[in-house]
């Protein structure tokens, strides 16, 4: 396993949050994988090596279900060619399973943000949390379409990826207001719609987000702002509908205030001081006006109906850690 | 008669920052009217009066926007017209201001104790409590609570983006209060955790509603979803008379180099980054507003205003009536 570290370096980035986003992360975890199978002749240390990193990167972001979709898909498309035993023949079906896939998330990306510039009109002032890929694209293509918009940004503590999304909107000549993740209230009277990204989709609607994510949407509910999550199908988390909870991460407190600050300010971590850095929330479906996939715009809530169209009913998967056992 | 030196030295140390603190301004006032009172020479009712007024004028410029001050000032002067209006000599009004400042500033003293002492009985062993932004009052509540002997714990947000989280964690620290720091954005997800909160006031309004550090009422929004009691902690003298007549308190916004560093400034485009100090929390969100006076909830807070600030009122009204005819 030493001589695969520059493999498994990837699952480090997505643990300490290098890789910010969703999306990105599941990109990178399959880089990867792919470098690993065209360069790795034999095929038992490319299923072993399978079933290690998956299992790791799952382990490194277990929200994440857009990459727990795609470890599954490729765990299903390689493993009759694993068995085989003909490393050309996997690479072969990967290869294919690899393409097809990183189209299909760009383009499913492209529709969505598509449907949401619809949404989106002139004169509109929209706040949106941390840095969603797809939320940014939509905000782009808005500007392009000379949708006349201003951005309200939140900085999104501890990570800061509110600086990320502000600068980038900013240098693509979009508007940009900035401030606290405190000032969420005060600010969302100024706003008319907001637009997150998510990390996962649970059956029941509920999406899992960037921590405060559910602080926006509830504020957004009491002041009557519409909110829409901008999620492809690959994030419906399939698992959920088996009554499995989404696990959420914490952070390193060392994220969140560095120990020689702490340490300043004469405070240690015992059992009287302790530092909580969440990463994710859940915002309930009942805040979320409605979830734009790439099979058009639905009420959360029909989240079931949607993994029914892509899972039959009943509802037909191989739960992933199932399969990684195997 | 002019102004004596030490009240003027008073003012300029409030002005310069020398004294501040909302607690220790409003003592500062009043200690200012103490001090004129006494070196009074002069022997005519109307002229003291005159000179008493000046001297006020004077104080209360120094801030224009620290709620605390005039309404220091004003629990003097209040005193001081009602014992004129029932017909007090020079004597006995000299007198009055001297005693009413005094009670003011002993009041003021003890106002965050006696806070302590009754919002600590909201507290029950084996509570987990948040609290914002760093609160003397608030913390004298938690803190007692704890010397009761009750089992505590405390989440403190950071409060960005001053971090004022930092100082309280440190209190509650050296304390051995048990005491867990989170970011500001996790208020919602920790909610769920939590059975009661405890935040300061920087000014309570006549409709109950309470300005206080930017957060609070994204805070108290969570807390009334989740169903956890949400309390205020206030000394009265937090309670602003010009809201009674419809006046705004002004919400600060402050430097955008507290939020972002000068290079991001630079390097960026198109972003206009804000500050603001304060948010207001709707009465509705808060179950109650612990003051030194008792628990009151916070839309009864005109009683306080009434009872507290009377003279204030009267005035402001009559000024704000003045200012109709005259337009008529």
């Amino acid at each position: 396993m030493s001589g695969d570290f520059k493999y498994y370096k990837v699952i480090e980035d997505v643990k300490y949050g290098r890789i910010q986003s969703a999306t990105e992360a599941t990109l990178a975890v399959l880089s990867a994988t792919a470098r690993y199978i065209n360069e790795i002749d034999e095929v038992s240390k490319v299923r072993e090596f399978l079933k290690q990193f998956f299992s790791e990167a799952l382990e490194a972001r277990p929200t994440n279900a857009l990459l727990m979709n795609i470890a599954r898909g490729v765990i299903l498309t390689v493993k009759d060619a694993l068995g085989s035993g003909d490393i050309v023949k996997v690479r072969k079906v990967f290869n294919e399973y690899y393409r097809t896939t990183v189209k299909r998330i760009k383009m499913t990306n492209d529709t969505i943000a598509q449907m949401a510039v619809n949404r989106i009109e002139s004169g509109d002032r929209i706040l949106t949390y941390s840095y969603s890929t797809i939320v940014m694209k939509a905000l782009k293509l808005a500007k392009d379409e000379e949708k006349e918009i201003e951005i309200y940004v939140p900085e999104s503590r501890p990570g800061l990826e509110g600086l990320n999304t502000a600068k980038e909107l900013g240098n693509y000549g979009i508007p940009v207001v900035l401030f606290v993740d405190s000032a969420i209230r005060y600010f969302m009277k100024n706003v008319n719609k907001v637009f997150i990204g998510a990390e996962a989709i649970a059956a029941n609607g509920a999406v899992i987000s960037k921590v405060g994510a559910s602080l926006v949407a509830l504020a957004a509910h009491e002041a009557r702002v519409n909110v829409f999550v901008l999620a492809p199908t690959l994030k419906f988390s399939p698992e959920t509908i088996y009554g499995e909870l989404v696990e959420l991460l914490e952070k390193e407190p060392e994220s969140f205030i560095s120990t020689e600050r702490m340490h300043k300010m004469g405070l240690r971590i015992n059992d009287v001081f302790n530092v909580k850095v969440p990463m994710f929330d859940v915002t309930p479906p009942e805040y979320v006006d409605a979830i734009i996939t790439e099979r058009g715009l639905i009420a959360p809530q029909a989240v079931t109906f949607m993994l029914r169209e892509i899972y039959g009913w009943p509802f037909q998967f191989a739960p992933i850690r199932k399969l990684l056992g195997d | 008669m002019r102004i004596p030196s030490k009240v003027i030295e008073i003012a300029d140390d409030i002005k310069s920052m020398r004294i501040r603190g909302a607690s220790r301004i409003a003592q500062a006032a009043a200690l200012g009217l103490k001090i004129s009172a006494e070196c009074y020479t002069g022997n005519n009712v109307d002229d003291f009066i005159k000179y008493l007024t000046n001297v006020k004028e004077v104080l209360e410029k120094t801030r224009p926007t620290a709620v605390s001050l005039p309404n220091a000032l004003s629990y003097v002067m209040s005193r001081v017209f009602k014992s004129r209006a029932s017909g007090a000599g020079l004597r006995e009004l000299i007198e009055v201001t001297i005693k009413a400042a005094e009670e003011f500033i002993e009041y003021s003293r003890t106002a965050t104790r006696r806070i302590g002492e009754i919002g600590a009985r909201r507290i029950r062993d084996g509570d987990v409590l948040l609290t914002h932004c760093n609160s003397s009052a608030a913390l004298s509540i938690i803190i007692r609570a704890f010397e009761e002997g009750k089992d505590i714990k405390v989440y403190a947000t950071e409060t960005r983006p001053k971090f004022q989280g930092y100082i309280t964690a440190k209190t509650l620290y050296e304390k051995g209060i048990s005491v867990t720091l989170i970011p500001d954005s996790t208020v919602r997800l920790i909610m769920k955790k939590i059975d009661k909160v405890f935040v300061g006031a920087d000014a309570v309004a006549a409709n109950g509603a309470v300005v206080n550090k930017i957060g609070t009422s994204l805070i108290a929004l969570a807390a009334q979803e989740a169903r956890v009691n949400f309390f205020v902690a206030a000394e009265t003298y937090k309670f602003s008379p010009i809201t009674v007549i419809g006046e705004l308190v002004e919400i600060e916004e402050r430097s955008p180099l507290e939020v972002v560093s000068e290079e991001f400034l630079k390097t960026s485009k198109n972003i206009t980054v804000r500050n603001p100090a304060f948010d207001v929390t709707p009465p509705e969100y808060i179950d109650a507003i612990i003051t030194e006076r008792g628990v009151i909830p916070p839309q009864a807070a005109i009683i306080v205003l009434k009872e507290e600030y009377g003279w204030a009122l009267k005035d402001y009204m009559l000024k704000a009536t003045l200012r109709v005819e005259e337009s008529l």
